[in-house]
């Protein structure tokens, strides 16, 4: 009988210690997660100004009303828009393709992994500064494109046309973020059997062959993970557009929704409609990660 | 036919070698371009045709670099303040994950399905949203322009504690019962047992927080107005965007800033890769 009330005591006694160990971090996900997030999503319905006395009015969904009807948004959204799908797609085919190359090489895999992941290591500010001086009308990018298009002298107004300023970030972050999906494709590659490739080969698929029927399909969840993660790095860009627009280059076309909502809360002291935008971003990546997670569950469904 | 397959694959081989030869290349000409450029006068990075070597060194740029335009030397500072916010929140991302990682992985406790997934869906949630209303906690604290206001709403991260667990769930039992008939005490067993030996893991963290902090902008842009806070990624937007600036000093002062890191990369490379490869088995 004693006996069990102290096994019982102990069970107690080390489930107290698990509070223990957990505290810490409910307390800070409370503060630096839970509370702000509530708060963005409530403020979003009140015409709250930074640094004003006054105190802010609820005023329903006027904040969505004017957001939703507002140029600059939906400007926004569509720079944002443009600039996932143009460095989704290329960098999502070059990754792919170079770590197909990649395992398929006998020697010299890592070496190619390392040089391609190189820019990684760079902050995103650093990255967008190189670019910003070799894509001068003087610069490197001119230079090349020319010499290799054989049409000396023409300016292709990397930074101030708006078009190709779009174009400009996009080579930015497909040049800093190749490697990095790439060595995730090599390992997901890694993983699929080799007897399957073997089997095939002795079938006599080609090489080509061999990637769209057989390492294609089997890859399926490193395919799945690495699109909704270029997806929601594309949407919180910042860093490239922010230092492009601070030298000069025309805001509007790279006027991604994260610059937007700083300018808005920073700028434009707008902390209300700033919130409207977040819940917006927040909802858009919810999605996402939603969709990620129904796709995932349906492949161990299957398998 | 199969021996068609095999030619087939070895000219498929040597093209596709070629091809990712190539690419590298491509990938590191804007890395010889900083590191060159860095030493040489502006108008010669912006000379045609441009030189990859420099014709005429110029290493004052450092000096302009660390002395920013205005002389100040802020740049000096800035650095010591990235070392400072980064090298702070890997360490307390590291200690307090692996705490709470390992509350989470070997205790039993009502409710700690619940607490473990709360804590996951804060991944969801994106530093752009919070990011105001963080700010306007700070700015509530009176933490403006400090080091407290720039590290508080990084001290830890989900995903360190999803690493953590992951990685502490393995740890044998047997070990931590052994220790606790010796009378061991629950936070000296964590201290010197559990986070002693959680060494790759918690190496692996480390570097991502270090990392991602040193690429911070966003948030230093908000709360570091001052400049004697501001650390080296708004240095280095203020730097470019000044009049005068020159292209040569701006060079030097991303070569500057990329140091650490590529010293970090060459030492510690496996943990670097092995960042991305923890991530992935972790959302799988």
């Amino acid at each position: 009988m004693k006996r069990r009330e102290s096994a019982s005591g102990l069970e107690r006694n080390r489930a107290r210690w698990g509070w223990v160990f957990v505290a810490p971090g409910l307390a800070f996900f409370s503060i630096f997660s839970f509370y702000p997030m509530l708060n963005a999503i409530w403020t979003s319905f009140f015409n709250k100004r930074l640094l004003s006395l006054k105190a802010p009015k609820f005023i329903g969904l006027q904040n969505y009303q004017r957001v939703l009807g507002s140029e600059e948004f939906w400007n926004s959204a569509r720079a944002t828009g443009v600039f996932t799908v143009g460095v989704f797609v290329p960098l999502f085919c070059l990754s792919l393709l170079f770590a197909a190359l990649i395992t398929s090489m006998r020697r010299g895999k890592r070496l190619a992994q390392a040089a391609l992941y190189s820019p990684a290591v760079l902050s995103s500010v650093v990255a967008a500064l190189i670019w910003l001086l070799m894509l001068d009308p003087r610069g490197l990018a001119n230079q090349a494109v020319n010499w290799i298009a054989m049409t000396p002298g023409i300016d292709h107004q990397w930074l101030s046309s708006a078009t190709m300023v779009q174009v400009s970030t996009m080579i930015v972050y497909v040049w800093k973020y190749l490697g990095y999906f790439t060595i995730l494709f090599v390992t997901g590659i890694g993983k699929i059997p080799d007897s399957v490739n073997e089997a095939a080969m002795i079938d006599g698929a080609g090489p080509v062959r061999r990637f769209f029927s057989i390492t294609l399909p089997l890859l399926r969840p490193t395919t799945v993970l690495v699109s909704v993660m270029i997806l929601i790095q594309c949407m919180k860009t910042f860093s490239t557009q922010y230092l492009f627009t601070q030298s000069g280059a025309p805001l509007a076309p790279i006027n991604v929704i994260t610059l937007n909502i700083y300018n808005t809360a920073m700028r434009d002291l707008n902390i209300g409609r700033a919130s409207v935008m977040s819940t917006i971003l927040f909802l858009f990546m919810l999605a996402l990660t939603w969709i990620q997670l129904r796709v995932s569950k349906g492949d161990e469904a299957e398998s | 036919m199969r021996r068609g397959i095999r030619i087939l694959d070895r000219v498929g081989g040597v093209a596709g070698a070629a091809l990712v030869a190539a690419a590298c290349a491509v990938v590191i000409v804007p890395l010889v371009f900083m590191l060159g450029s860095s030493f040489m006068p502006a108008m010669d990075i912006m000379q045609m045709p441009y030189r990859w070597i420099p014709e005429t060194w110029k290493p004052a740029n450092y000096l302009r670099a660390l002395a920013g335009n205005d002389g100040q030397w802020m740049y000096l500072r800035n650095i010591l303040n990235s070392v400072i916010v980064s090298t702070t929140i890997a360490v307390t991302t590291v200690v307090l994950s692996s705490m709470v990682g390992y509350g989470l992985a070997k205790f039993r406790f009502r409710g700690r399905n619940a607490v473990f997934m709360a804590i996951m869906g804060t991944m969801m949630i994106p530093f752009e949203t919070v990011m105001i209303p963080l700010y306007l906690i700070i700015v509530k604290a009176g933490l403006q322009n400090s080091y407290a206001g720039l590290i508080l709403p990084f001290l830890m991260n989900a995903f360190g504690v999803f690493i953590m667990r992951q990685y502490l769930v393995t740890f044998p039992d047997e070990m931590l019962d052994a220790a606790r008939i010796d009378g061991c005490s629950e936070p000296r067993i964590f201290r010197d047992m559990v986070f002693r030996n959680s060494g790759p893991a918690a190496a692996t963290l480390a570097i991502l927080s270090f990392r991602q902090q040193w690429d911070n902008l966003l948030w230093p842009l908000l709360v570091a107005q001052e400049e004697k806070m501001k650390t080296i990624p708004a240095y280095i937007v203020k730097f470019t965007a000044e009049k005068h600036a020159d292209e040569g000093a701006m060079m030097a002062v991303a070569v500057i800033a990329s140091l650490p890191v590529f010293v970090l990369f060459f030492t510690l490379s496996k943990y670097f890769l092995g960042g991305s490869a923890v991530y992935q088995a972790g959302k799988e």
